[in-house]
């Protein structure tokens, strides 16, 4: 397929007696958020290292851009954030960020320029002379952060680019990912943490033990994946409630959080008909709403029976 | 290429910054005047006179030609300078041991009682034909002291035996002086000016250089690397950099900091014995004269061969260092991989010391074209007799095959080696790297 930024063409990688990557495709096409989702140990981060030229395939080919050249020789064009966070502790922090700028491929005044740029927008140019090892874990990651956007990549690849943030930080990393978007890049993250890839990525992937489940844009996806989905919440009587939920001729399905579930209706299935039966059992509803099936719902369904076919014998590498 | 200088620029700046390094630039040159000065500062500060009482048992003159040659004995050069003892002579033919007996309860006493000897000289006719002179004191364990007194009683001593038999002993003494070999270098045809001493110092001194700074320079970049992998920095920069680029980068900017550290510190050296003198006197000490060794001049084109082999052997050895750091995940187990590397250098080291004294033998031309051993031994050879240009040539021929295997292994092992977590790698893994990668 031509116009994807990356294509990743039947990719396996082994490590010593286990498979983390297995004949795996994807096309990541240009602009837009892409999601690599899967569980932990699914081989994100593998193929994020391979698609990255840190390592390289046993079997398969990966091109970024088109171009045949390897993705360390396009530093200069991507933007990566890897999952393993590290930086010199004892560097001060303008120095670090100018120095992996140009590591990069920028010269050093513009690299020095534009990290101060950022470290201005994020709300660290106070501590730009100031070591790596006096800033607190929060600010050490906007500065990674800072390392995989200041030289104007085409392509952001994060990998788990929001774990370990608190509320706020991560409040601000999403906004500059959604920004980086809107300018026309392309953006390709990795994560397990659904309602985030739900509200951002255009375009989804889910792995799960190496292998590729599902591919295509979400709403797509949702369509696909069908069946009539309802949103419920009630504040009584939850074990009334629980007792019509499990009841297979009205619901398939049911993902519940307690006070609230989401639901899948059996065939044939009638929200009407779950309404009045919850009205019934006086389960006091403070929501009802048929809504489309959520990228968590999907995931349980699609990892939860691939899981379940799957031997378990097989061992978990991150 | 742009990238590769700013892996060397940041090694380099980052650890010229560090407080280690400024405090061991800085303490080293202090370290050098300290060891240039103090102790002739001090021996210029001990004037005091020891008073010793020549407890005189014999029959003829000898006793009070004892006696005098003490009392005329100076500390220094010149007729201007102190004297060294102040003499009490104490005739006790007869009664020697009384005598003596009595003397040692004034000896050795605390400075304060003003009273009393540092020590008691027994002379006896006896003496003359034993050369045996007793000396009985609270210096005795002071060197200086010891040979002072044995080197002004012993030509008395010879004298008088000579006069005995019925020899002059002026004669004797001018036909008995021994003989010197003075030694001087011959480099290319010409006199260098320098004695066979200074040269030694000279090949030793480069040996210790390069010693040193391997050992420390060395494990400073296994160290760094360890750090790298530890803090997962090495995620970011394998992304844009290539392992080669990486290595190099870390290896080159070390020896820049080895250079620039040991160039202050050599300097430092240089200048404290060079002015060793006028410090000495802007201290309000005596000058004390020239060291016993002057320090060698080093021509240019050994400088130069001594700069080539210094940076051959520190690439070589450097990426040896670093390969080993790639194979390890904590200081500690890099310490235990790193010892097959520090034999190499310390058997580089020893091989200076067990060739010098045949530095154009077999064994020294065999082993100037062993890679390892090499950067040790060439320039030691230069220093002493300068090689052909031919056998030069081909030792630095044979050393940069050496080192590209090295650079070339050792860039294998780092590239896959630096992603590795976990524990360290065994030999056999390492082994499948090299072949693998």
């Amino acid at each position: 397929m031509n116009g994807s930024v990356i294509q990743v063409e039947r990719v396996t990688k082994r490590f010593s007696g286990h498979t983390a990557v297995e004949g795996l495709s994807l096309a990541v096409p240009k602009g837009g958020i892409f999601g690599l989702l899967g569980p932990n140990g699914a081989g994100k981060s593998t193929t994020i290292r391979m698609i990255m030229n840190i390592i390289s395939p046993d079997e398969g080919r990966i091109s970024v851009f088109d171009s045949g050249a390897a993705s360390r020789d396009l530093s200069e064009r991507i933007g990566f954030l890897p999952e393993e966070r590290g930086l010199y502790k004892k560097m001060r922090v303008l120095d670090h960020l100018t120095f992996l700028g140009e590591a990069k491929g920028i010269t050093r005044a513009s690299a020095k320029t534009r990290a101060g740029k950022w470290l201005e927008r994020l709300g660290l140019a106070d501590w730009a002379q100031k070591k790596v090892e006096d800033l607190s874990k929060g600010m050490q990651q906007k500065v990674q952060f800072i390392s995989a956007l200041q030289h104007d990549p085409e392509l952001l690849i994060l990998d788990e680019p929001f774990s370990g943030l608190d509320p706020v930080n991560s409040q601000v990393m999403k906004d500059v990912v959604v920004e980086a978007a809107r300018e026309g890049r392309t953006v390709l993250f990795s994560t397990h943490i659904m309602e985030q890839a739900e509200k951002m990525c255009d375009h989804i992937v889910i792995i799960a033990r190496g292998r590729k489940l599902v591919d295509g844009p979400l709403a797509q996806i949702k369509r696909e994946f069908g069946g009539r989905h309802v949103a419920l919440t009630f504040t009584r009587n939850s074990d009334r409630a629980n007792r019509v939920l499990s009841d297979r001729s009205l619901v398939a399905s049911s993902d519940d959080y307690g006070a609230s579930a989401e639901v899948q209706l059996a065939a044939g299935g009638d929200p009407d008909r779950l309404l009045k039966t919850l009205v019934q059992e006086d389960v006091g509803l403070s929501r009802f709403e048929v809504v489309e099936p959520s990228l968590q719902a999907i995931f349980i369904a699609k990892v939860g029976a691939d899981a379940a076919n799957a031997p378990a014998n097989e061992v978990h590498h991150a | 290429m742009h990238k590769i200088w700013a892996v060397i620029r940041r090694e380099f700046i980052e650890k010229v910054r560090t407080r280690a390094f400024i405090l061991a630039t800085i303490l080293g040159p202090v370290f050098f005047g300290v060891l240039a000065i103090v102790p002739g500062y001090l021996m210029s500060r001990d004037t005091g006179i020891k008073r010793v009482a020549v407890v005189d048992a014999t029959t003829t003159e000898f006793g009070n030609r004892v006696a005098a040659a003490l009392t005329a004995a100076r500390r220094g050069r010149g007729a201007a300078a102190p004297p060294r003892f102040e003499v009490t002579h104490v005739a006790a033919a007869g009664r020697e041991v009384a005598v003596r007996d009595s003397l040692v309860k004034q000896t050795g006493l605390s400075e304060k009682q003003a009273a009393g000897f540092e020590g008691l000289l027994l002379v006896s006719d006896s003496s003359l034909v034993t050369g045996r002179v007793h000396y009985l004191g609270n210096n005795v364990g002071s060197f200086d002291d010891m040979r002072e007194i044995e080197s002004v009683v012993r030509p008395v001593i010879v004298s008088e035996r000579l006069e005995r038999i019925g020899v002059n002993p002026g004669e004797a003494m001018k036909s008995m002086q021994g003989i010197d070999l003075v030694t001087a270098k011959v480099a290319d045809g010409r006199l260098t000016g320098e004695s066979g001493a200074a040269t030694f110092l000279l090949a030793y001194a480069m040996g210790i250089i390069l010693y040193i700074a391997l050992l420390i320079y060395g494990q400073q970049i296994m160290g760094a690397i360890v750090e790298e992998k530890t803090s997962r920095i090495v995620e970011v920069l394998a992304s844009s950099l290539t392992p080669f680029q990486m290595m190099l980068g870390k290896v080159i900017g070390v020896g820049a900091v080895a250079l620039l550290q040991i160039g202050i510190w050599t300097g430092a050296a240089t200048l404290f014995s060079t002015y060793k003198d006028q410090i000495l006197t802007a201290l309000g000490a005596t000058a004390t004269g020239p060291l016993p060794l002057s320090l060698p001049s080093m021509q240019p084109d050994l400088f130069l061969v001594f700069l080539i082999f210094f940076a051959l052997g520190f690439l070589f050895f450097a990426a040896l260092y670093a390969a080993v750091g790639a194979m390890c995940n904590t200081i500690q187990d890099a310490g235990q991989a790193q010892m097959p590397v520090m034999m190499m250098v310390i058997a580089g080291f020893f091989s200076i010391f067990a060739l010098i004294r045949d530095p154009n033998g077999t064994a020294a031309r065999v082993l100037s074209y062993v890679p390892p051993l090499a950067p040790f031994v060439v320039p030691m050879r230069y220093s002493i007799s300068p090689l052909s240009a031919v056998s030069l040539s081909a030792a630095i021929l044979t050393t940069v095959l050496g080192v590209l295997v090295v650079v070339w292994l050792a860039g294998r092992i780092y590239r896959v080696g630096i992603l590795m977590y976990g524990k360290k790698a065994s030999f056999g893994e390492v082994f499948r790297w090299i072949r693998a990668a």
